[in-house]
């Protein structure tokens, strides 16, 4: 019988997978995993649910509410850190039930490592996944990158400390310290706008670290859920770096964009009023809007989505260009775009969009940067040079929402602000976008 | 469920094969409430706490542990779920 309970489950989670592969049925997806998970939890218990005290019981309901509760409170701005904590979350479970299989039992020897291994990654996990919340919150912005150097010098031969000092009683204590301070280190040194892959990265850590546990407990079905977990995660890391053109190594290693280069420009750009913007788009036939983490920051979700509604309404065609490392975690600009019940359909890829831009009649970037700058094209000896960006230069007007001319997370400089088809808009995201609706009540 | 260890792994090899097959295919705009979904997945962890509950006993500390691991996992798996459906809402009323 629970051969069978489990059975469905695992196809109900292959199935949700598949699911999930377009808009329109995604949200089936989501019942169907969440029937899978119910399926699987209640096998687990093998119809005997007296062998469970009260404690165990009041754990489960409390914080199961507790986890309602805080995702109907939280706002899709701060889904980064949303999902970096219930990450961590995951990862310390796994290192914690590791841990007491570990001390708790006689574990064939085989199981052993694999605890010590699930152990390790889950409490890395764990403290890297708290480490990029507060990172994401802004907190721990400038922390030396030398400690996290000099600890990965000497990382063997911490490793060895147990053996010399023979300790026996305090390994397992030793192992779960050493992979802690690895996860606080390894990600304190990595910057806000890597996030996107620190977060698929650990992601799928702590699916390998479940998938671990379930080695331990075998359990089938805790293993394959936990491999479609770490298969998820390390497809979506790639991607975050391939869109980079980094790779995860180079992340890994952090310290991006700290060295100070050249960010002169030979010219000052051309600034220009909401007023002409307002004019300059009602001549427009096709406008390309580009939304970067600086639209989420300064939370103009709703001005853009009311300045499509004043353009499509002039019978003007918008669309959205998405790059793949926009916003701080995959996928992030689409859910705040969606939010404000903007169309996905009217959401682009980088691929899907990069061959129109040089018949489109104006592009207006919201909050980017370093995901619209020419340079990765063109300077061999930029730190973005071959990373894939969205070709907005070559549309015939660009416009440029920004506060100053500060780079971005590259620390460079962008040609684009002073190309001859860009003028800037030197205002906050929101306010610049609400000051050219405004305006175009009065062209 | 018992199975050998060469089993497992091929169990473990395959359903990594299916995931990646399946997970490349969804969309960047569904690239967040992927991350949220899996997120709430890898809460499964849950499974082997209950599995071994029953066996600590009166290790009053390894139980502490163990309960903590409980509301870690309950909070992941309840909290991603729920999370994920709300974005997955906004995509649906688009339709």
């Amino acid at each position: 019988m629970i051969e069978i309970i489990l059975l469905v489950s695992s196809i109900l989670f292959i199935f949700a997978l598949k699911l999930f592969g377009r808009p329109s049925t995604a949200h089936r997806a989501n019942t169907f995993a969440m029937l899978a998970m119910a399926l699987a939890v209640f096998s687990a218990f093998n119809f005997d649910f007296s062998k469970y005290d009260s404690a165990f019981y009041i754990t489960i309901v409390v914080s199961g509410l507790l986890g309602v509760l805080i995702s109907k409170r939280v706002q899709m701005t701060q889904m980064p850190e949303l999902v970096g904590l219930f990450n961590g979350f995951g990862g310390g479970a796994s290192g914690a039930i590791a841990y007491v299989e570990l001390s708790g039992s006689s574990l064939p020897i085989s199981d052993v490592f694999v605890a010590i291994f699930s152990m390790g990654i889950g409490m890395f996990t764990f403290s890297g996944s708290l480490v990029a919340v507060m990172k994401l919150r802004g907190k721990l912005n400038n922390f030396n990158k030398k400690l996290a150097d000099i600890f990965s010098v000497f990382f063997p031969t911490i490793l060895v400390i147990p053996a010399v000092l023979e300790m026996d009683d305090l390994l397992m204590e030793f192992i779960i310290l050493v992979a802690i301070i690895s996860g606080v280190l390894r990600v304190a040194v990595i910057g806000g706008a890597d996030m996107p892959v620190v977060i698929a990265f650990l992601n799928s850590l702590s699916g390998i670290a479940a998938m671990s546990a379930g080695f331990i407990v075998n359990s089938i079905i805790l293993i394959v859920a936990g491999a479609l977990v770490g298969a998820s995660g390390i497809i979506l890391t790639l991607l975050m770096c391939a869109a980079m053109n980094r790779t995860l190594r180079d992340v890994l290693k952090g310290g991006f964009g700290t060295t100070t280069i050249n960010n002169e420009y030979e010219k000052d750009p051309i600034s220009t009023s909401p007023e002409d913007v307002a004019i300059q788009l009602s001549y427009a036939e096709s406008v390309v809007i580009v939304p970067g983490y600086g639209m989420a920051v300064a939370q103009a979700q709703a001005a853009v989505k009311e300045l499509t509604n004043t353009l499509k309404d002039k019978n003007i065609e918008v669309k959205f260009a998405i790059h793949p490392v926009a916003g701080r975690m995959p996928g992030h600009m689409n859910v705040l775009l969606a939010e404000v019940d903007i169309d996905y359909e009217d959401m682009y890829t980088l691929e899907d969009i990069n061959s129109e831009f040089s018949s489109t009649d104006v592009v207006i970037v919201v909050g980017a940067n370093d995901v619209v700058n020419p340079l990765a094209r063109t300077d061999e000896d930029s730190p973005i040079y071959g990373m894939p960006i969205l070709d907005v230069d070559l549309a015939k007007q660009v416009i440029v929402i920004k506060r100053s001319m500060s780079p971005g997370y590259a620390g460079i400089a962008n040609p684009l602000f002073i190309n001859d088809n860009a003028k800037m808009l030197f205002a906050d995201a929101k306010e610049g976008l609400e000051n050219i609706i405004k305006s175009f009540q009065l062209v | 469920m018992e199975a050998t260890f060469l089993l497992t792994l091929l169990i473990t090899f395959l359903a990594s094969f299916i995931g990646y097959e399946l997970i490349s295919k969804i969309p960047q705009t569904l690239h967040t409430p992927l991350m949220s979904g899996s997120n709430a997945i890898s809460g499964i962890t849950l499974i082997a706490a209950i599995l071994i509950y029953p066996e600590v006993g009166d290790a009053q500390l390894l139980k502490i542990i163990l309960l903590i691991a409980i509301a870690f996992a309950t909070l992941n798996i309840v909290g991603g779920f729920s999370v994920t459906g709300r974005i997955l809402e906004m995509f649906k009323k688009n339709d």
